[in-house]
């Protein structure tokens, strides 16, 4: 198949306008599945194969207010066409992502999108001025995704994800300190109205949506006859929701006309071209970077560089 | 940015030379590789298929010899992708994402090292056997029988502890646990603080392992197995728990911090 459509003239490796900030490239690694753009493996060796080279940007691993353990083990569940997961928001904590990681990746060059998690609208406010305040002057750093979504955290997160009007609070409270970087708040699929949500986003100031997290799942373990997960449920990711994730999007860009990350299944550049025939603005890859680092590089390259 | 080992990450195809029985339980797999970046003993490999074919995720294999532009494995088949494995033929290709993971350490000053690896677990010690043959001063293999012992691979210079004993057995095959050899070999009596003891294998084994080791006051580093996702670092699905000295545990990804541990690091009461 041809990687370079009449329909398609776009180029994801120019830069584009996200709001008022001009983003480096339309293909970017999703959160949770790249760490924090740094593992502390040397990727980057001269001769060999960047992750980096062509990526648009990385969304990190969601950060809480505070460092958190996670989930107990195990945390995965490995599937014929994908995963799910039960991490449970593992992370440093704000403190040591501002100390940190936001100045290691502005020296190593690395476009990011910081993903933040939080459990009322006054706090994503505060994270978000924390991040301007340490952030405003790093070249590096793009904007701000809301984890609206994550499933695998008892509170906050899932539920009200799928509420327009908390979403819309969060969004808001949010947007005050973040003038001059992107704004995406991540949705929920597992809801019923997904365009509502991303309206009530837009309406609250989100430049986009990425559409989407993960789909809730479950897995049995038959020689126990209980659920594998601790917790019972995880995200349910990788190619197998890839139609799943496309049919959101439609519905967002069909009924709400909010520009849209999409997110879902992709694991080549024949994946990702789908969901910019549907309007989507950009892309993440996910599951496919945790099986290959540089997965989403290649996928900008191949698109740059068709056939 | 210096990586957990001393060599960049290559990903790559390979192309299968060899995916031979050792022993009943065990295979060998040889991959032919168009680079080398080197490894350190202990450090692993996420191996896949390509294409369409590939798992959501790769396995995790630890290098048990990387030279001439082959490197190998041993797995034993326990699920759906090592069966897959398990089929592979000479000239098949393979995705090698590789060498991940921290090493055991190679300098121990003034040090006897002493390794001990039990079943599938050969091949960090095996390899660090053959890296640092002088400062060895004995290494250990344990299997349940001599059917599961890669007679081909260990040389006499291993002792080797079964638990079926048969008759006529090499002079270095004694019945037992690999640590109950240990204990006669080593008597806590007679302990040296000095020694060092590498051991890989079944979480029973590295449990008495590190008891051994304690009450002799050696230094113990154990390599642990884990199911991983990414095997890199970035999704955080395989953590172990560990101590940094402030009285708290704290999750270490066995894929980045590990796979090698200082066992005085890991945090025992929530492992059991």
């Amino acid at each position: 198949m041809s990687l370079n459509p009449q329909w398609w003239s776009v180029d994801p490796l120019e830069p584009f306008r996200l709001g008022s900030r001009l983003i480096p490239g339309r293909v970017w690694t999703a959160s949770g599945c790249f760490a924090y753009g740094l593992t502390g493996h040397d990727m980057t060796a001269p001769g060999f194969d960047s992750p980096f080279i062509g990526l648009g940007a990385v969304v990190t691993k969601t950060v809480t207010p505070g460092p958190r353990q996670g989930n107990p083990m195990p945390r995965l569940v490995e599937t014929p066409c994908g995963a799910l997961n039960s991490i449970g928001l593992e992370n440093v904590g704000l403190e040591a992502f501002l100390r940190d990681v936001m100045p290691a990746l502005e020296t190593r060059g690395v476009p990011f999108i910081a993903s933040i998690a939080a459990t009322c609208p006054e706090q994503f406010g505060e994270m978000a001025q924390a991040l301007q305040q340490t952030g405003g002057g790093l070249r590096h750093w793009h904007g701000v995704e809301l984890n609206l979504s994550c499933p695998n955290v008892a509170e906050g997160g899932h539920d009200f994800g799928k509420n327009p009007d908390t979403i819309a609070a969060c969004v808001a409270a949010a947007r005050g300190p973040l003038s001059d970087r992107a704004l995406l708040a991540k949705l929920t699929p597992n809801v019923g109205d997904i365009a509502a949500l991303a309206r009530s986003a837009a309406e609250a100031g989100a430049d986009a949506v990425s559409a989407v997290n993960t789909f809730v799942g479950l897995d049995v373990d038959l020689a126990t006859g209980r659920p594998i997960l601790p917790r019972r449920f995880g995200g349910y990711s990788g190619p197998a929701i890839l139609p799943l994730a496309l049919a959101k999007v439609d519905e967002i860009v069909q009924k709400a006309g909010v520009p849209v990350v999409g997110v879902g299944g992709i694991a080549t550049a024949e994946d990702a071209l789908k969901f910019f025939a549907l309007g989507a603005v950009a892309v993440q890859v996910g599951t496919a970077q945790m099986r290959d680092p540089f997965a989403a590089a290649g996928i900008a390259r191949r698109l740059h560089h068709p056939g | 940015m210096a990586g957990p080992g001393s060599s960049p990450v290559c990903r790559c195809r390979g192309e299968v030379t060899g995916n031979e029985h050792v022993c009943s339980g065990l295979i060998r797999l040889s991959l032919a590789l168009p680079r080398e970046p080197g490894f350190v003993p202990g450090q692993f490999a996420m191996l896949n298929l390509p294409g369409p074919d590939a798992w959501t995720f790769g396995r995790p294999l630890s290098i048990l010899d990387w030279q001439d532009g082959v490197v190998s494995f041993l797995y034993r088949v326990v699920g759906r992708g090592t069966a897959q494995l398990a089929a592979l033929k000479p000239g098949d290709q393979v995705t090698f994402l590789g060498p991940l993971g921290t090493p055991f350490p190679t300098e121990f000053e003034g040090c006897k090292v002493v390794l001990v690896a039990g079943g599938v677990g050969l091949p960090p010690l095996f390899a660090w056997r053959h890296r640092f043959p002088g400062s060895t001063v004995a290494a250990y293999f344990g299997a349940r029988n001599g059917e599961d012992v890669p007679w081909s691979l260990l040389g006499p210079d291993w002792q080797i502890g079964v638990e079926e004993f048969s008759d006529g057995s090499p002079e270095h095959v004694r019945r037992g646990l690999v640590t109950d050899l240990l204990e006669v070999d080593f008597p806590s009596s007679e302990a040296s603080p000095d020694n060092v003891i590498l051991a890989c294998g079944p979480w029973p084994m590295l449990k008495a392992v590190h008891s051994l080791a304690r009450e002799r006051r050696w230094t113990c580093w154990l390599s642990l197995e884990e199911h991983m996702g990414c095997g890199y670092g970035a999704c955080k699905g395989c953590v172990v728990p560990v101590n940094d000295g402030d009285g708290r545990w704290r999750p270490a990804t066995c894929c980045q911090e590990g796979p090698v541990f200082d066992a005085e690091r890991l945090a025992w009461s929530e492992l059991e």
